[in-house]
């Protein structure tokens, strides 16, 4: 039997891994499901319609895991960590409140545009697509707001003999932490979700040439656009972030980046390769630049560091490989228009977004595993520790096996469903006609070609 | 009003929007269970229709109750989640299942044909869990109350009125919505229905009153009588959409029979333990002042748009 700390942390950990897989697809799926259905109704264009339909389906399921994985969460703190919610619940009020009344808009206009299709006028229903996206983007970013704050605690009100006696609320928006880590996320749920996305057209195409078609590519376009130019911002971000990591948890920098000792002239470690002076010169522009390593940390304080620096190697490798990917999609497409083959044609390219399908949800797990490890052994940085945070009660071990147990089946099922969405029958290539000829004739040019190609 | 007092009764508006909103897609999770007769489609294809488009939002009430819970009585958020954590597990446990099972037995023929393999299985789960989560939770407001154990007899006449409780609204509901599309035969179906576990969460009610420790004020108790007592008549007389108010109101005074036999405590000073006085626990006044006006700015844009939602989706 695992001791209650261990079980209660990776039931947390469990729990939360879960939730953001079906998070950031709920949160990404809206906008691309907005974009199909506008494209669909504006340019009376079928096809874009047919995904609007298929891609509101799959929203629909993954909405449903995502609103009952979450709430679990919202009860767990409770249950698992009472001692850190009755000291800092009233400090993450504000974040969590509005989230709530966020994830509310999300739930009311979810359900109008799910069942709405025939009961409401197009643009209505189109509209209430808006709502959807924008809120469920706003519930996860206040949710990573208290998050952040818990790396970066501010607004936190001592007594004269410095003992806390409360929190602001607004503490959790003025955090530093709390730009670059929302910035991160939200980049990072478009991400996985426009690959998630351009890997089930692209296997598809592989699984069966007759399946590049107009209604594949425009799945595929939409997916790969909208993934791959996230992916060098999220670099600059993910630079950011580190920056901001490094002047407020120089523990978790010093775990992340594997820097052992307080130096001059650092040399940047990944994986296997050395850098020689490289962090000095990403951190400080300056190559022979001082950078504190974990020495400077005292051992209680210290968090684990080899499993927090292979997760950000992880992350760092694959944000790095899917800029390249967005490098050769980018050159495939210029190709195409000096005409070149059309990208589709090309199976290494669509190897290659298969494969990515995955891939930013490791790099997302990755990095959340940063995140939370890293900050360890504190639940709310340098202010409670973990083990302070813990249910006085026993017998843990036992609701973390049972969690395992029922997101195992969540899951099988989950991925019976969206297989089985995603393999339903597609219509076929239609020529479309502008069906309201408008003033100016160029208009009416961009439909057509994009038909034919 | 002090803003501790004014969050209180945010936490009880949440809790009834719960109960009669998020209590009726329980109970239509229990009459799934319970389908007979020669209508046994029919009426799951009715249910599944009413609470399909809604539940989710429905459900948003839960978490809207704990977030105002944990924001704005941190130590009573605690305090229950340790005293409670066998009867929440289970019902958390509830909750996730019914969810999940829900969406995956409607979306299991995405695109018509044979259902994805183990629909079957989730249509069960969805149907005991159901049951098993208000009961759950309703074992958890008898054990606040009772201060007992989890299998003494206060807390298992509240599970077993809470799941009496959903049963009614739901098939008062359902009724309503069968004679909406004028199916006569599967309003008749749910008004019986409704009428059997109407005169049976009555009595539970009643016997309730007995075993609870504190008191409750009169007007509740007679409130809560004069509704349910009009539901049925109403039920009987087929007024169905006067019965669907009446038999919410009813189960919202049960609630709040509940609340005000708590009140002052959240947990009940006993031998071993010593009581917590709710509005003790709130918040410091300037955080629950900033909590209290976010929630009330926050409803007033979320209840219109609600109230969009049900109507153009919960008629017929």
């Amino acid at each position: 039997m695992l001791d209650d700390l261990t079980a209660a942390r990776e039931q947390m950990a469990l729990s939360l891994s879960f939730h953001i897989i079906f998070a950031v697809l709920g949160v990404g799926l809206p906008w691309l499901m907005l974009w199909a259905r506008w494209r669909g109704l504006r340019r009376n264009d079928p096809l874009w319609t047919a995904l609007a339909r298929r891609w509101a389906k799959a929203a629909g399921v993954l909405f449903a895991i995502g609103a009952v994985s979450g709430t679990v969460l919202s009860v767990e703190f409770g249950l698992l960590w009472p001692i850190f919610m009755e000291r800092f619940g009233a400090a993450l009020s504000l974040p969590f409140t509005l989230e709530s009344f966020a994830f509310f808009l999300e739930a009311i206009f979810f359900g109008l545009y799910l069942y709405g299709w025939d009961r409401l006028s197009p643009k209505l229903h189109l509209a209430c697509g808006i709502p959807v996206a924008i809120s469920g983007m706003a519930s996860a970013l206040f949710v990573t707001t208290a998050n952040a704050w818990m790396n970066g605690p501010v607004g936190l009100v001592k007594d004269a003999s410095g003992k806390l006696v409360a929190a602001q609320p607004l503490g959790p928006f003025l955090a530093a932490t709390t730009p670059p880590q929302l910035t991160h996320i939200a980049l990072a749920a478009l991400m996985c979700t426009g690959l998630a996305v351009a890997s089930v057209y692209a296997t598809a195409m592989l699984r069966n040439p007759h399946k590049r078609d107009g209604y594949h590519r425009r799945g595929l376009a939409a997916g790969a656009v909208l993934g791959l130019s996230v992916a060098p911002l999220q670099v600059l971000v993910g630079d950011w972030a580190t920056r901001v990591v490094y002047n407020v948890q120089p523990a978790k920098f010093a775990a992340m980046e594997g820097v052992e000792h307080t130096r001059n002239g650092v040399p940047l470690r990944f994986g296997p390769l050395e850098l020689p002076r490289m962090l000095s010169l990403l951190l400080h522009g300056n190559p022979d630049a001082q950078v504190r390593g974990m020495d400077a940390i005292s051992a209680p304080d210290q968090p684990p560091q080899l499993i927090t620096h292979l997760s950000f190697d992880v992350m760092i490798g694959i944000g790095t490989a899917l800029v390249g990917l967005a490098v050769w999609a980018g050159y495939a497409v210029w190709r195409y228009r000096h005409g070149g083959l059309h990208p589709t044609q090309q199976r290494w390219l669509l190897r290659a977004l298969a494969v990515a399908g995955p891939a930013p949800f490791v790099a997302l797990l990755a990095g959340w595993i940063v995140t939370e490890v890293g900050r360890q052994p504190w639940i709310v940085f340098q202010v409670m520790r973990t083990t302070e945070a813990l249910t006085p009660r026993h017998g843990l071990a036992v609701y973390f096996y049972v969690t395992v147990a029922v997101y195992l089946m969540l899951s099988v099922a989950l991925i019976a469903i969206l297989r089985r969405i995603a393999a339903g029958p597609t219509p076929a290539d239609v020529k479309l006609t502008d069906p309201q000829p408008r003033e100016h004739t160029s208009s009416t040019h961009a439909p057509t070609r994009s038909a034919t190609r | 009003m002090s803003a501790a007092l004014g969050l209180a009764l945010v936490l009880l508006a949440g809790l009834t929007a719960y109960a009669v909103l998020g209590g009726a897609d329980f109970g239509a999770g229990l009459w799934d269970l319970f389908a007979f007769g020669s209508r046994k489609h029919a009426q799951r294809a009715l249910l599944e229709q009413a609470m399909g488009p809604v539940w989710e939002a429905n459900h948003v009430w839960l978490i809207f109750v704990v977030i105002t819970m944990f924001s704005g009585f941190p130590s009573a958020f605690a305090a229950i989640s340790q005293r409670l954590l066998v009867p929440i597990s289970l019902a958390l446990l509830g909750i996730v299942l019914r969810g999940a099972a829900f969406a995956f037995r409607h979306y299991a023929a995405p695109h018509g044909g044979t259902p994805v393999r183990g629909t079957q299985l989730w249509g069960r789960i969805f149907a005991i869990s159901s049951l098993l989560t208000p009961f759950f939770l309703g074992v958890a407001g008898g054990e606040l109350l009772s201060g007992a154990a989890m299998w003494a007899p206060l807390p298992l006449l509240g599970g077993a009125l809470a799941v009496l409780c959903c049963a009614y609204l739901a098939a008062t509901y359902l009724a309503a919505d069968a004679a909406g599309i004028d199916d006569a035969a599967l309003a008749n179906d749910f008004r019986l229905r409704a009428i059997i576990t109407g005169i049976a969460a009555g009595a539970l009610a009643l016997a309730g009153l007995l075993l609870i420790p504190g008191s409750i004020p009169v007007l509740i108790v007679v409130a809560s009588s004069a509704t349910r007592i009009g539901s049925l008549l109403l039920l009987r007389w087929k007024r169905y959409s006067l019965a669907r108010v009446a038999a919410a109101t009813a189960a919202a005074t049960v609630l709040w029979g509940w609340a005000a036999a708590l009140y002052p405590w959240v947990i009940i000073p006993g031998s071993s333990v010593g009581g917590l006085r709710f509005l003790d626990t709130a918040a410091p006044p300037s955080t629950a002042a900033v909590v209290l006006g976010v929630l009330l700015a926050g409803l007033a844009v979320v209840t219109p748009c609600y109230a969009l939602m049900l109507r153009v989706l919960r008629t017929p």
